[in-house]
């Protein structure tokens, strides 16, 4: 739509005076739905947060209270004893279950997507359809055989174990998306080195992995907050207390012991959780996006 | 050994180091997927308890299917579960993407807000309900009375229907953002000018819905419908969390009730069977998404 | 670059956190021990025995849901606890398993081998030898409150001992008052509903299984379905409170205590916690009566076993041997208001006068405890056809659909 020399024409500069209006209030209305919707998506987790806060006793109040009556850290507090081990003991397990997942998902997917992508060898088509096709198999489907084995190899039960199930999860994703990560850069990049004499191994470790990193940071957001969420597996590979994974230690609260459940420092376990991966997916936003447009999208 | 590498030539050692760069994942892949798949088809035709003696029963596990009331009732669920929560994450996911299509300002912080459910687990984000659903001190029935909406608290996951429409409610909740983020890069792909023109031709809303923006995002609609259907399929956290299967029996889902007969009756060879089924479904829906995805290229 | 260090860092240290070695090594011998999350004296148990000699034990308490699983799974493992207080009715399936140690020659050697309750031996036994002994004993009986009975005009010392009896009383204290209710069930727990609701079957001559544990009865024997309109007449004319429906067994214990329940299905265990938290609820307790009079109980309770692949099955029987002493079963039992194992020490000092501790304890005379390896299947599962019988019929009023659908899911798991 031009726009003509309107001067000349009082008539329509009243009608796009009106039309200004009308998108400015098409506008407002526009921000009114959109802060509405986005205090209602909000809400579960500020109401978490609030119940967090209360006094222990307030929280299990009969109707609730909106607002707490008084700020305490009494939850917070009381989870640190929880169940005698504490909460203490199942972040650092989740973190390390979460740690070797992201390093395990790294190194495997980066070497695996600069093979991949750069070179040439026997079978090369055929294996990368066999890694891809891994992306059909959920799996809840293969739980069954993984838990023998991991039970057969005496690593049920251990973070470890939990971790290299959870690797797996990630590998199609990660090939993936390392793949064309390396596809990407320049071929003559490369070459110049390779002519300079160095060994692969270098070339990677030296010149690509630079140009690569945004990649790198997208496969370690996706294998910290899965493995950091993950509950299923965790549920089934870990069988004593002291290993429990944050996601099934908040279960074991939430069933608690007959006629009590301690809904305040379920609360106040529940925003503990869920502040790594909200911290991390906040800061590392862009990553997260470009993996599941990548992910998802492109392929 | 050494010196026959060294006589290798560049082309031969290349292929080498290519093959040896992929090797540990490969082999990764080998034995935690290819392995537990051929396991899971052996382990089907065998009477495996989680521990003690094994024995090969043929196909008597899957003959025990059609006798299993439970796992009949569990796909009639699974499947009316996956029709009834796939609409609202769609619809409201599309009207979250339109409302956020354009950069006016501040608008990456909405995107963020309605993203943010997404990175939380299921499992915690059904724990977060199950406390906000509670009939007793629940937020949804102080609300409810507060406002006298109800004559008395609702226990909403005590019934069949109800639980399952509170279920769905939790579930929109965690997933919308995902579906939003597919959909907005299908509005963004497409340009504006051909709304502008439609505008010239006296287009209304629903008209440019229909005849542009529809058709143009068909690969993006349909890769968000086939994710969200699949993520439904093996919806196991929302279930064993907020609803425990019950009331009466009538929320185990597929891999629950998966989960029940390998873990808690220790019949891990019917297990195995179901998963062979549920691996089946799961193939002809990855196989669904990835046809629709080649068709552009 | 410093970003590429930083990558590195995190991989070092991930790998290196995740190959420590997390094992103290010395000669002392500890023990693991797992218990179900129920206020059983166990702790008590543990800290005593852990003061007072060279070897520890160490406890971990499960979630009841999930005893199974957990210890199934940790067996498969084979990294087992050296002790397992099981939930009687598992002894069965665990023995048949192979995975607990034959304590036959143990059990013989001692004095008081036929004091020890009779249920829980016999639950402790597979094909003729002995795998577990009684460490938790528990017959259910319904509580009720004295001081409701009285303002409704019911008189507390002769309560009910047929079911149209418990309907009146039901009735009469619900028309007290909005809040007040006449009767208490936790319908969303399968296990609390086999150890209060099967009585009134067993009580009225029937059975969901036949004698011999083979084959199910629902069916077949109509008392099931006379019991299922009881409990649905219950329901139907708003005698419990609504949220009881739904009730995972989270308020199992707790809604008596609230002081507006008129009666409630209940056992020993909870007893101990009314007398010291609610020093002001004044109740009483009575057998849970068959159709027309008669009573039963459900033998529950945990036993205590020695499980498979242990290195330290002589300490670990020290131990248990310990827990069934005179002096455990007096100054720890007994003190804390729970039933000693050994019924000679029913009558002790801590119980004289208590009139409400001997009728808890008489309910194990007619205490009966099914014999069968898929109980959990059966009746804990909280998915099981049991939970979903019951639902249906005392909460839809389906009584023939639940009956039909108990049967085929009963049939189906003991045959399976």
């Amino acid at each position: 739509m031009a726009a003509p020399s309107l001067q000349a024409d009082p008539n329509a500069a009243s009608q796009q005076h009106i039309r200004r209006m009308r998108r400015r209030a098409l506008l407002a209305l526009r921000y009114v739905i959109l802060i509405a919707l986005a205090l209602l998506f909000l809400f579960p987790i500020l109401w978490s947060f609030i119940n967090s806060i209360k006094l222990p006793a307030e929280a299990l109040a009969v109707p609730p209270t909106y607002l707490p009556s008084e700020i305490s850290l009494q939850n917070y507090e009381e989870l640190t004893t929880y169940g005698k081990i504490g909460i203490a003991q199942h972040v650092y397990n989740s973190a390390i279950v979460a740690l070797i997942t992201v390093a395990g998902s790294i190194v495997l997917s980066t070497l695996g997507g600069y093979g991949f992508a750069r070179f040439d060898f026997p079978l090369k088509n055929v294996l990368f359809i066999l890694v891809l096709s891994t992306l059909m198999i959920p799996f809840q489907s293969i739980l069954i055989p993984l838990f023998v084995m991991i039970v057969q190899v005496d690593l049920h039960d251990t973070l470890f174990g939990l971790a290299l199930v959870y690797i797996t999860f990630q590998l199609p994703f990660g090939i993936f998306l390392m793949r064309n990560s390396f596809l990407a850069v320049p071929h003559e990049i490369e070459e110049s080195a390779l002519l300079d004499g160095c060994s692969s191994l270098s070339i990677l470790y030296r010149l690509m992995l630079r140009l690569v990193l945004p990649g790198i940071v997208t496969v370690a957001i996706y294998a910290f907050i899965n493995s950091w969420n993950e509950f299923l597996a965790a549920l089934i590979f870990m069988s004593d207390q002291d290993n429990f994974t944050l996601p099934v230690f908040l279960t074991t609260i939430r069933y608690g012991i007959w006629g009590d459940v301690n809904w305040g420092a379920l609360q106040a376990g529940v925003i503990v959780t869920i502040i790594p991966s909200l911290g991390i997916f906040l800061a590392l936003q862009r990553y997260y996006m470009d993996g599941l447009m990548g992910g998802a999208v492109k392929n | 050994m050494s010196s026959a590498i060294l006589n290798l030539s560049w082309e031969q050692r290349r292929k080498l180091t290519g093959l040896l760069f992929v090797t540990p994942t490969v082999a990764f892949v080998m034995v935690f997927f290819i392995v537990p798949l051929i396991m899971t088809v052996y382990m089907s035709f065998h009477d495996w308890p989680l521990f003690g003696e094994r024995a090969f029963t043929g196909l008597e596990n899957y003959q025990e299917l059609s006798n299993d009331r439970q796992y009949r009732k569990s796909l009639d669920f699974t499947f009316r579960y996956t029709v009834l929560v796939t609409p609202p994450i769609f619809i409201l996911g599309f009207i979250l993407a339109s409302l956020v299509r354009r950069n006016i300002p501040y608008i990456g912080i909405f995107r963020t807000i309605f993203f943010l459910p997404v990175v939380i687990g299921l499992g915690v984000s059904s724990l977060l309900w199950v406390w906000m659903l509670d009939d007793r001190i629940g937020v949804f029935n102080k609300i409810l009375l507060d406002f006298n909406l109800v004559p008395k608290a609702q226990l909403f996951l005590g019934r069949p229907n109800t639980a399952m429409n509170v279920v769905i409610l939790s579930v929109v909740w965690k997933t919308v953002g995902f579906t939003m983020i597919l959909l907005l890069a299908g509005l963004q792909a497409i340009p504006d000018e051909l709304y502008e023109s439609a505008e010239v031709d006296g287009a209304g809303y629903f008209r440019k819905l229909v005849y542009i923006t529809l058709p143009l995002m068909r690969r993006f609609i349909a890769l968000a419908l086939i994710l969200s259907v699949i993520g439904s399929v093996l919806s196991f956290d929302q279930f064993y969390i907020m609803t425990r299967g019950g009331p009466r029996n009538s929320t185990i889902s597929i891999v629950y009730w998966i989960f029940n007969n390998s873990f808690t009756y220790f019949k891990m060879g019917y297990g195995a069977a179901m998963s062979i089924v549920l691996l089946g479904i799961l193939v002809a829906l990855t196989g669904a998404q990835l046809y629709v995805l080649r068709e552009k290229e | 670059m410093s970003s590429r260090k930083a990558l590195f860092l995190v991989l070092a240290i991930a790998l290196v956190l995740g190959s420590l070695p997390v094992t103290a090594q010395d000669d002392q011998i500890n023990m693991t021990m797992w218990v179900r999350s129920i206020p059983f004296q166990t702790q008590a148990l543990v800290d005593e025995w852990n003061a007072n000699n060279d070897s520890q034990v160490e406890l971990t308490v499960i979630p009841s849901g999930e005893f199974v699983t957990k210890m199934g799974a940790a067996i498969a493992a084979g990294e087992p606890p050296d002790i397992a207080s099981i939930d009687l009715i598992y002894t069965p399936a665990f023995a048949a398993a192979g995975q607990l140690v034959d304590i036959t020659e143990y059990v013989r050697a001692l004095p008081y081998a036929d004091d020890l309750t009779p249920a829980h031996m016999e639950l402790g036994m597979y094909e003729g030898r002995n795998y577990a002994v009684p460490t938790g004993v528990d017959g259910s009986f319904i509580i009720y409150n004295i001081d409701l009975f009285e303002q409704a005009g019911l008189d507390p010392d002769n309560p009910p001992s047929t079911w149209d009896e418990m309907l009146e009383a039901a009735r009469a204290i619900n028309a007290l008052g909005d809040d007040i209710y006449g009767y208490w069930f936790s319908m969303g727990c399968s296990g609390c509903n086999a150890f209060t609701f099967l009585p009134f079957i067993w009580a009225s001559g029937g059975d969901v299984l036949s004698d011999d544990y083979s084959e199910a009865t629902i069916t077949s024997d109509p008392i099931v379905r006379e019991a299922l309109e009881f409990y649905n007449t219950i329901w139907e004319e708003g005698l419990v409170p609504e949220g009881a429906s739904i009730d995972d067994g989270s308020n199992f214990v707790s809604a008596f205590a609230g002081g507006n329940i008129g009666m409630s299905g209940t056992g020993n265990f909870a007893i101990a916690g009314y007398t010291t938290d609610h020093p002001d609820l004044n109740f009483g307790v009575f057998h849970i009566p068959g159709k027309d009079g008669g009573a039963a109980s459900f033998g529950g309770g945990d036993v205590i076993a020695i499980a498979s692949g242990t290195e330290h099955v002589d300490e670990a029987w020290r131990f248990i041997e310990w827990t069934m002493s005179e002096e455990a079963q007096i100054e720890i039992y007994a003190a804390n208001g729970q039933i000693p194992v050994r019924l000679e020490l029913v009558d002790n000092k801590y119980f004289e006068g208590d009139e409400r501790q001997k009728t808890a304890a008489s309910a194990l005379a007619v205490g009966h405890t099914p014999y069968t390896t898929v109980y959990n299947d059966l009746f804990n599962d909280p998915n099981g056809p049991w939970l979903e019988m019951l639902q249906v019929a005392i909460l839809d009023g389906d009584i023939d659909g639940a009956l039909e659908l108990g049967q085929e899911r009963f049939t189906q798991i003991m045959e399976g």
